[in-house]
């Protein structure tokens, strides 16, 4: 029994291994997966905020002082403009914001009147706050050393040396930012789901294929039985299926350098469980066609859609309510939110209830494919 | 001693019955012609016989042992060559053989072994590292055939094994058949080609409607056609002949024209030649040759069954 399996988990590999497609299929497509989502993601969050200043109140200290405050400011590189290259550079992005000291800005800010710099930007307030509260901040301070001064110059000049030229100590700790890491993990392994499927289908027709072409009558009517059999091709998806993983998790991790925020182990784990339930789908989508057209159309017609609805392409967040309840009938959905759940650290009972329906999924799938396949082997098809 | 006996047997589909109530033996070092048309139950048997289908009734014994009780032990001492070609295109013909024979658990120097012995055997040792897509039609029916005989079955079942090849490939399969069934080989053999079942098969049976019809050696089987006779006409021109008119000549049971050859069964008592000759020359058919046939597998076919072997 166990000599016949290893016999055919032999032959099919060495059936994989021939067909130079299916080494683009199971290994090329997930490893372009991953660096698809960097492309989408890894600029999202590079970090370095691009700010152009057009100072119109030449020769002002209190100005030309704001200018240099700004470019100090840790993650912001600032370029001085005139009015019109600004607009340009805004237009084609390559700077994120602009800031205007208007003419008379400083001698309005000596006088008490409300700090009055112009921030333009195409992108929005998260692009402008941080800018914005910084430079008010400062602002802030000055315009509070005029109101001091009550409209004496030179009283003025001299607290304004005092505060620019006084330091104080202040510890600057910069936390990393994951939230981009996570975006690329998680459209990474939603394109993963879609290639593993798309994997386990392929490798489960063979044995649609086996009876078109006749092997599979050859096969049958040696001593090896029709369990064995089926037992040997999904060795052969589970082996294939676990190679994609931890090629895929290799090559994020130690090839692009994205920490996923889950361990290495916990994550290829999960997607074990979840290739269960693939290798289950396709066992149902072979046992429920009868030839190889048909289980094509089918496995087109379940799997994109599915992943599609479970949050493969696009993030949960930007889905209607009504797509989020239908994704919880997909395995998809679940391997999705535990790999959530695990990236925040959330390691309980949710998550173990996540896997057992991933396990529950795999079960049902293959049980009604055991029930179909019997049922097949017990009229004419092959005949 | 029978390798192969089948017992009563009946299979059915739902209301019908591809096999039905069918009793056969067939001895050690036999080859056994099995004949039907189409659809007449050879392949259901067939495949009963290779537990790959469950008869609804009845019992089957290969070797002495029931196989609903020994299927593995009746599938270890069976070879099937099917009908379609069952071979690995991305395998090459080593390989092809080589797995299957690993199928019946041969292994290391031993499954080495035999698989060039079946390579060689077929003609094809010198194409083992080539893949059957450069392979004629000819050199992949003998593959076909080496896969199923590397594990040194003692009952081969070989389907159409000829089916639409060159007469060179043919002639090779034919001896090869000869040449299992010396080495000790029990052989069932079916075609659709009456000529090889009757130059190869020690013993026929004739199958219709899932039963057998007739059954023993040619000349027992060609005895059974008494009251019809086989007339071959020769032409040169068949293109104006019209067989339906043919067909209404008093006596003629039925007409088919192969090769320039209009093959006639007629009545034996009913001499019907002349009016036969008539209608050919009615037909402007430029007669060369004229000549009474002895019975043979097609005429009893025709006579039991009430139409040709390819209908």
């Amino acid at each position: 029994m166990w000599k016949d399996w290893l016999w055919l988990v032999r032959k099919n590999l060495a059936l994989i291994l021939r067909d130079k497609k299916s080494g683009f299929l199971h290994v090329g497509l997930p490893l372009a997966g991953v660096l698809l989502s960097m492309l989408i993601y890894g600029s999202a969050n590079s970090g370095t905020l691009h700010i152009g200043i057009v100072n119109e109140d030449k020769g002002s200290k209190v100005a030309e002082d704001a200018v240099q405050y700004l470019a100090q400011l840790q993650k912001v590189k600032v370029t001085v403009l005139e009015n019109d290259e600004m607009r340009t550079e805004i237009e084609n992005g390559s700077i994120d914001s602009g800031i205007v000291f208007p003419s008379g800005f400083s001698e309005k800010l000596k006088n008490g009147e409300a700090p009055s710099a112009d921030i333009v930007s195409i992108q929005g307030a998260q692009v402008t706050a941080y800018v914005s509260s910084m430079l008010n901040n400062y602002l802030g301070n000055v315009a509070a050393i005029a109101k001091t001064s009550e409209g004496d110059s030179a009283r003025f000049d001299r607290l304004y040396e005092e505060f620019t030229g006084s330091g104080y100590a202040v510890n600057v700790e910069s936390l990393q930012d994951i939230s981009g890491k996570k975006d690329i993990t998680y459209q990474a392994i939603g394109f993963l789901l879609l290639f593993m499927l798309t994997s386990s289908f392929s490798l489960t027709e063979i044995m649609q294929k086996e009876r078109q072409d006749r092997t599979f009558l050859r096969m049958m009517s040696s001593p090896v039985s029709s369990r064995t059999y089926v037992f040997s091709n999904v060795a052969v998806n589970a082996i294939v299926l676990i190679v994609q993983i931890v090629l895929t998790l290799v090559f994020m991790k130690f090839v692009l350098g994205i920490d996923s925020g889950v361990p290495f182990g916990q994550l290829a784990g999960i997607l074990f469980l979840f290739s269960l339930a693939a290798i289950g789908l396709s066992l149902l989508i072979v046992s429920l066609s009868t030839s190889n057209a048909a289980s094509g159309a089918l496995s087109t017609l379940i799997i994109t859609p599915t992943c599609l609805l479970s949050g493969c392409f696009f993030p949960m967040d930007i889905m209607p309510d009504a797509v989020r309840r239908i994704s919880t009938f997909l395995p998809q959905h679940w391997l999705l939110d535990s790999l959530g759940k695990l990236q925040s650290g959330d390691a309980g009972s949710g998550l173990m209830l996540n896997l057992a329906i991933l396990v529950a999924f795999a079960a049902a799938f293959a049980l009604i494919a055991a029930y179909r396949l019997s049922r097949k082997d017990n009229t004419r098809q092959y005949v | 001693m029978n390798v192969l006996n089948i017992r009563n047997v009946t299979k059915t589909f739902g209301d019908f019955a591809a096999v039905d109530n069918m009793s056969l033996s067939v001895r050690e070092g036999e080859i056994f012609g099995f004949l039907g048309a189409n659809g007449a139950g050879k392949s259901t048997t067939i495949h009963m016989v290779s537990s790959l289908l469950k008869a609804t009734k009845g019992e089957i014994e290969v070797l002495g042992k029931n196989i609903a009780k020994h299927p593995r032990f009746a599938k270890s001492n069976i070879g099937i060559v099917p009908q379609d070609l069952a071979i690995y295109e991305q395998l090459t013909a080593y390989e092809n053989v080589q797995f299957f024979a690993g199928l019946y658990g041969l292994r290391g120097s031993l499954l080495k072994e035999r698989t060039e012995e079946a390579l060689e055997f077929v003609g094809l040792g010198d194409k083992a590292k080539s893949f059957p897509k450069s392979f004629s039609g000819g050199m992949k029916r003998r593959l076909n055939i080496a896969c199923a005989i590397a594990h040194r079955p003692k009952l081969i079942i070989m389907d159409e094994p000829t089916v639409g090849i060159d007469p060179h490939s043919r002639n090779y399969i034919l001896q090869s058949v000869l040449k299992l069934n010396e080495m000790g080989c029990t052989i069932i053999y079916t075609s659709h080609y009456m000529e090889e079942v009757e130059e190869i098969c020690t013993r026929i049976a004739i199958v219709d409607h899932g039963k057998i019809i007739a059954e023993g050696t040619k000349e027992q089987l060609k005895s059974i056609v008494t009251d019809t006779k086989e007339i071959w006409i020769g032409v040169r021109s068949e293109s104006n002949i019209s067989v339906e008119k043919l067909k209404n000549v008093p006596g003629v049971v039925s007409v088919r024209i192969e090769d320039g050859q209009i093959k006639l069964q007629s009545k034996a008592e009913v001499n019907n030649l002349n009016e036969v000759i008539q209608q050919l020359i009615q037909d402007n058919a430029d007669i060369r040759s004229v000549e009474e046939q002895a019975p043979n597998l097609e005429s009893v076919f025709l006579t039991l069954t009430g139409r040709n072997l390819r209908d």
